[in-house]
């Protein structure tokens, strides 16, 4: 049914995506049982980012390590030069997020910190993998559609992360001006929210795709299922 | 291309049918009053002799008695003033339900609110002579605002309560507050600063208080508690008013059965309790909700709210407490007897010795009054109906609402009852009188009732179908009907057909009105023409049906033009909810600049994203200009809310700076035109300049503003000259008039946000032309009008009515700009001149934007296709643009009929309809102005077919 190289990179994708909807929600079921959940925006709260850090970094390495064994040849190791290159990058595009957001409308000359933690979760879940993957170049070359990409690839799926994670917090910013004043209404707290659920739903979709995928020869209707999520997903 | 001018005359048929549609709406909505300015006056006894006559001649002396029936028998005489005075402590329990005064203990599993006030009936019961419990029936709207009018004029007040000054919150009526002032007495507020505000300077002492935050449960409460026993221990006063906002604020938070609402409720009991303890003997103290609360429904989530006409919200609670007793026998006193709210006030009015107000609907209740002899009694009963008299004579010369034979029959009725009064000798005489006089005055209320507080709900909904019917149709039409074939369309004989069947549906009308079959001509004018549309439009959709399903097989349009549309559904959707709408502003901005940012994404270059950055960054400056409502708290007690009158240093220098530097950029492009727009520019800064500071000279700024103003219409009227050149320089042109007449209205401290508007406007046109279309490198027309544009365009001419620093708020308009260029009313047509200036005050950016609608598709290359195209092009953009607008209408207009019962109706709802509304005329008008002045300057050979 798949090639070699597609089916291993589709385990490959899958047990990612199943690491990601396991540590997530345990990041989250642990900071509200220990009533941290609405702070979340202030600064005390950067052990959550360095989390996903960590826990981005560990999977980026399963997925390269996995990608070495494969074909040693082409990868080459990763310098300090690469290193740096890549840091400068993030800061600046985490930067790019802060800039983005305040133009959205988040407050101008107050709530920088909130604000700051925002962009760096929308960084680190957004273009951090994708970098970590890739490569500077490669990234910015596929954020700019220079270069495509194929279904049912790590990358697709890294792209894939990435633009429900903006939709999220895009949509989390629909709840702030109701006035039901409940304390997660502050701002960050509905954009952070919503980024974080949206890169577990894309995670979520993806593992459900790969399980339909696996079942559709069995049970047809499944096809069904896999072309709505296929309309999801963007793939040039 | 005979289809020219049917494209001008189908826009103009569209804006007929929304506006009138919408003005159908509005006349079934928009319940108005015309308030009278009259002041009741009475005499004092003492001028009166003993004929009865004022100022008599005759000097024999008589008792009182013998005085007040002389008097009763003249029924011309006029208001007399009550000899006896006692003075009125008014505590106003906000949202005190008739039922959380109750007290069982014997009743099963009480609920939070049952039994809490306990004093009230253990007064009554220990008491009875000395207090009263009555059901306080109010009339909707149960809003707090509404409430305290109705409670103090005894009348029954509408939304619009019109008068001289419209915007203003202040009371423009006789009411009983000014009575008291007006006789030299003292009048007392604590609590709730919405009294403030009615009655501004009428106060000898006022403790108010802020009171939006409904979330804040005892602020205002303790406050007034630290106030009011020494105040009325103070003793200086004659009607003292407190307002206490903890249990209605307890109902919003929380609903009324809720350990809260416990609290708020005991705590009003131990004031209650403190309160009647230490009341001095000559004080009636009345304690009243101005409404009730809805019960709490868990599984629909609605609690404890107000606004609507359920009975739960209509009762509220009336408790009369005076240690010397009220006058009525067992029956009056009954508990729970209900009573208006509109009774009140010439109860209280009777209470302090005072005539009811004028606009007074109410009928005396003396069960509320402190025991006073017959002839008393009959004194105060004919005060009322002389007052009533009065005011419907003066209501039938000022105000046609009510049919005049009903009038003239009740003012006979009244006039009778008068005369009656004369014959009543005893107490049982005066209890039949009594009985007559509430029969009357019930059916006088309902009379007006009628009139002020019921919607018409038939013309509600026939003017939502209309407009369901014209948005609908014209949407299958404008995105179903493949481009090409639009132009053929219009040169077909669809346009004059349909103005023939408007001549025969006018005629048809006018002869059943003229034979006298229908009553209400500009109904059935209305009614017929839109149903008729309506049929017409859809014959269309029937023959072009293959055409329509075809596209919208084959069509998949890109996802920035799906959510371009799906945008503006949802900028109007959100209407439905207050919070959104008093966000507004940042909605939407919020949607425009992710419509921007999605066609950036798709276009995927460098510059695109640099130009949607530069676009976000002129929307976030306009965020300092935007203005503040009450509602949003934070910035309005702050004081923000407060404009400033005049600009500062800084304000000037940009706005000086912004209209050189627009003037100066534009003027190089513009050939001959640009010379106008200079000139123009230089008037306006001249203008601010001359005007600003102490130092400024008002005259000679108001010289050069008029000359500002004369430029622009000059060089308005020279654009319809043709040169042959194209249509975009035209265009341009009017938009940047458009821009100037803006800055000139919005004045020096806020010009800087139109040329924000106008560079925002610029960059999204540069952005969109360079949109690529699908599959093909070759520019297309059909790209460039699809519907995204038109909302896109739509929602930034929507949010640019914030970003110039106004509000949907009635009280946030500022009328100066009527004037910078002198007072137009010394104009003979002043009128006009006042009412268009404060329609491009208020509206200029949707015009401007409207005017401007034919460049999204002309901007860039579009010298490529033929004339005929970019006609159709024009067309299609103008009319989705005008669409978006009716699709906000209708969504606004909805609203308003969802929730005409809500809390927050007239507050809220209702001005984003009238506003909304605003915004839609002034879009037609300028998307009109866009597509003629295309249409006149388009070149008329056909060079490519």
């Amino acid at each position: 049914m798949f090639s070699l190289n597609n089916n291993v990179e589709l385990r490959r994708v899958t047990i990612s995506s199943l690491i990601t909807c396991i540590y997530l929600p345990s990041i989250i079921t642990v900071i509200s049982y220990k009533g941290l959940l609405y702070s979340v925006g202030n600064a005390s709260s950067c052990y959550v980012l360095f989390l996903i850090f960590v826990a981005e970094l560990m999977k980026s390495f399963y997925l390269n390590s996995n990608n070495d064994l494969q074909n040693k040849r082409k990868t080459s190791k990763t310098t300090p030069s690469d290193i740096a290159k890549a840091t400068i990058f993030l800061i600046a595009a985490m930067f790019s997020f802060f800039i983005g957001i305040i133009l959205f409308g988040a407050p101008v000359l107050e709530y920088h910190e909130e604000t700051l933690m925002l962009s760096t979760v929308l960084t680190l879940l957004t273009l951090f993998p994708l970098i970590a993957h890739t490569g500077v170049e490669s990234a910015v070359q596929l954020l700019f559609g220079v270069r495509s990409f194929s279904r049912d690839t790590i990358i697709a799926m890294l792209v894939n992360n990435a633009l429900l994670t903006v939709c999220g917090a895009w949509l989390g910013a629909v709840v702030i001006p109701l006035d039901w004043n409940t304390p997660w209404q502050k701002w960050p707290i509905p954009c952070y929210l919503g980024a974080i659920g949206g890169y577990l739903i894309s995670n979520v979709l993806t593992v459900t795709k790969v399980t339909m995928m696996s079942e559709a020869a069995k049970y047809p209707i499944f096809k069904l299922g896999i072309n709505i999520i296929n309309r999801l997903h963007i793939s040039k | 291309m005979k289809e020219k001018w049917n494209f001008i005359l189908y826009l103009v048929w569209f804006s007929y049918l929304l506006l009138s549609a919408v003005l159908m709406f509005g006349q079934g909505f928009l319940l108005s009053r015309k308030t009278l300015s009259d002041v009741s006056e009475c005499v004092y006894l003492n001028n009166f002799g003993c004929d009865g006559l004022e100022n008599s001649t005759l000097s024999s002396k008589c008792s009182e008695d013998e005085k007040i029936q002389k008097i009763l028998s003249l029924p011309s005489s006029p208001l007399i003033c009550s000899p006896k005075r006692n003075r009125v402590a008014f505590i106003l329990v906000d949202a005190l339900r008739y039922d959380f005064t109750e007290y069982d203990e014997n009743k099963e599993k009480p609920l939070f609110y049952h039994n809490q006030l306990p004093i009230i009936q253990k007064i009554v019961k220990k008491w009875p002579k000395r207090s009263r419990i009555f059901r306080f029936m109010a009339d909707p709207p149960t809003t707090t605002l509404q409430r305290l009018k109705a409670l103090i004029t005894g009348s029954l007040p509408t939304f619009i309560d019109m008068s001289s000054n419209f915007a203003a919150i202040e009371i423009q009526e006789d009411n009983i507050i000014d009575q008291v002032v007006s006789s030299g007495s003292k009048a007392i507020l604590l609590g709730d600063d919405t009294w403030a505000r009615l009655l501004p300077g009428r106060w000898a002492r006022s403790h108010s208080m802020y009171s939006f935050h409904t979330w804040d449960l005892d602020t205002v409460d303790s406050e007034v508690d630290s106030k009011i026993y020494d105040e009325i221990k103070k003793g200086d006063w004659d009607l003292l008013i407190a307002h206490y906002l903890g249990v209605d604020h307890a109902g919003h938070r929380y609903g009324p059965n809720h350990p809260e609402m416990a609290r708020k409720l005991t705590e009003t009991n131990k004031r209650l309790e403190k309160l009647i303890e230490m009341l001095p003997s000559d004080v009636i103290l009345y304690v009243a909700g101005d409404h009730g609360m809805t019960e709490t429904v868990v599984h629909e989530g609605i609690e404890g709210d107000h606004g609507g006409e359920s009975k739960a919200e209509r009762t509220a609670a009336l408790f009369a407490y005076y240690s010397s007793g009220f006058s009525g026998d067992d029956s009056d006193r009954m508990s729970g007897r209900e009573i208006q709210q509109t009774d009140l006030a010439p109860t209280i009015s009777a209470a302090l010795g005072r005539p009811p107000p004028a606009p007074s609907l109410g009928n005396l209740l003396l069960p509320l009054l402190p025991n006073i002899p017959v002839t008393h009694a009959l004194l105060h009963l004919t005060n009322n109906l002389k007052q009533v008299t009065q005011y419907l004579i003066r209501y039938g010369e000022e105000s046609q609402q009510v049919p005049l034979e009903r009038l003239a029959n009740l003012i006979n009725a009244t006039r009778n009852q008068i005369e009656k009064a004369a014959d009543v000798k005893n107490d049982m005489e005066l209890r039949a009188y009594v009985d007559d006089v509430r029969e009357l005055m019930g059916n006088l209320r309902g009379v007006f009732r009628e009139v002020w507080v019921e919607f018409d709900s038939l013309s509600m909904l026939r003017a939502l179908l209309l407009l369901l019917l014209a948005i609908f149709f014209n949407w299958l039409i404008i995105e179903g009907i493949p481009f090409e074939r639009i132009s053929n369309v219009f040169s077909s004989s669809f346009v004059p057909s349909v103005l023939v069947a408007f001549g025969v549906c006018v005629g048809i009308c006018y002869s059943t009105y003229y034979f006298q079959v229908i009553d209400d001509l500009g109904h059935a004018i209305v009614l017929t023409t839109g149903l008729v549309s309506g049929a017409l439009t859809c014959m269309l959709v029937i023959m072009h049906w293959d055409g329509i399903t075809q596209r919208w097989y084959e069509g998949r349009s890109l996802f920035y033009e799906r959510f371009g549309r799906s945008a503006l559904f949802a900028s109007a959707i959100v209407l439905v909810s207050n919070s959104y709408i008093i966000e507004e502003g940042a909605t939407l901005s919020f949607l425009t600049l992710t419509i921007l940012g999605l066609m950036a994404w798709n276009i995927g270059t460098m510059k695109a994203l640099l130009l949607w950055a530069g676009f976000g960054a002129v929307m976030a400056l306009t965020r300092t200009y935007r203005g503040c409502r009450e509602e949003q708290g934070e910035c309005w007690t702050s004081g923000e809310g407060m404009s400033a009158g005049s600009a500062t240093r800084a304000a000037l220098v940009l706005a000086l700076g912004s209209v050189s530097g627009v003037v100066a950029t534009a003027r190089r492009h513009l050939g001959w035109r640009g010379y106008g727009i200079v000139i123009a520019g230089i008037f306006t800064c001249a203008h601010w300049a001359v005007g600003w500071g102490s130092l400024g000279s008002p005259s000679r700024s108001k010289m050069l503003a008029r000359g500002a103003w004369l430029v622009i219409v000059t060089m308005f009227v020279i654009l319809w000259k043709r040169d042959g050149r194209g249509t975009l320089l035209p265009l341009v042109v009017t938009g940047l008039l458009f821009y100037l007449a803006n800055a000139l209205v919005l004045g020096a401290a806020y010009a800087p946000t139109a040329g924000l508007a106008l560079l925002s406007g610029f960059l999204a046109l540069n952005i969109v032309s360079m949109l690529k279309s699908e599959g093909m490198a070759k520019f297309s027309l059909a790209t460039r009008c699809s519907s995204s544009m038109a909302c896109l365009w739509a929602l930034l001419a929507s949010y640019h009515f914030y970003g110039t620093g106004h509000h949907a708020t009635l009280g946030h308009v500022r009328w100066t700009a009527v004037f910078h260029a002198g007072d137009p009313n010394y104009l003979s047509i002043g009128h006009i001149v006042s009412v268009v200036l404060m329609f491009i005050y208020l509206f200029g950016m949707p015009l401007m934007f409207g005017a401007t609608v034919p460049l999204l598709g002309l901007w860039g290359r579009a010298g490529s296709v033929g004339p005929r195209t970019q006609l159709a092009a024009v067309f299609t953009l103008c009319l989705k643009f005008q669409l978006c607008f009716a699709i906000r209408i209708f969504a606004c207009a909805l609203s308003a009929t969802i929730h005409c019962r809500h809390l927050m109706v007239w507050g809220v709802f209702t001005p984003k309809l009238l506003f909304e509304f605003g915004s839609c005329i002034a879009a037609l008008i300028g998307s009109l102005i866009g597509a003629t002045l295309t249409a006149w300057h388009i070149p008329c050979q056909t060079r490519n077919s």
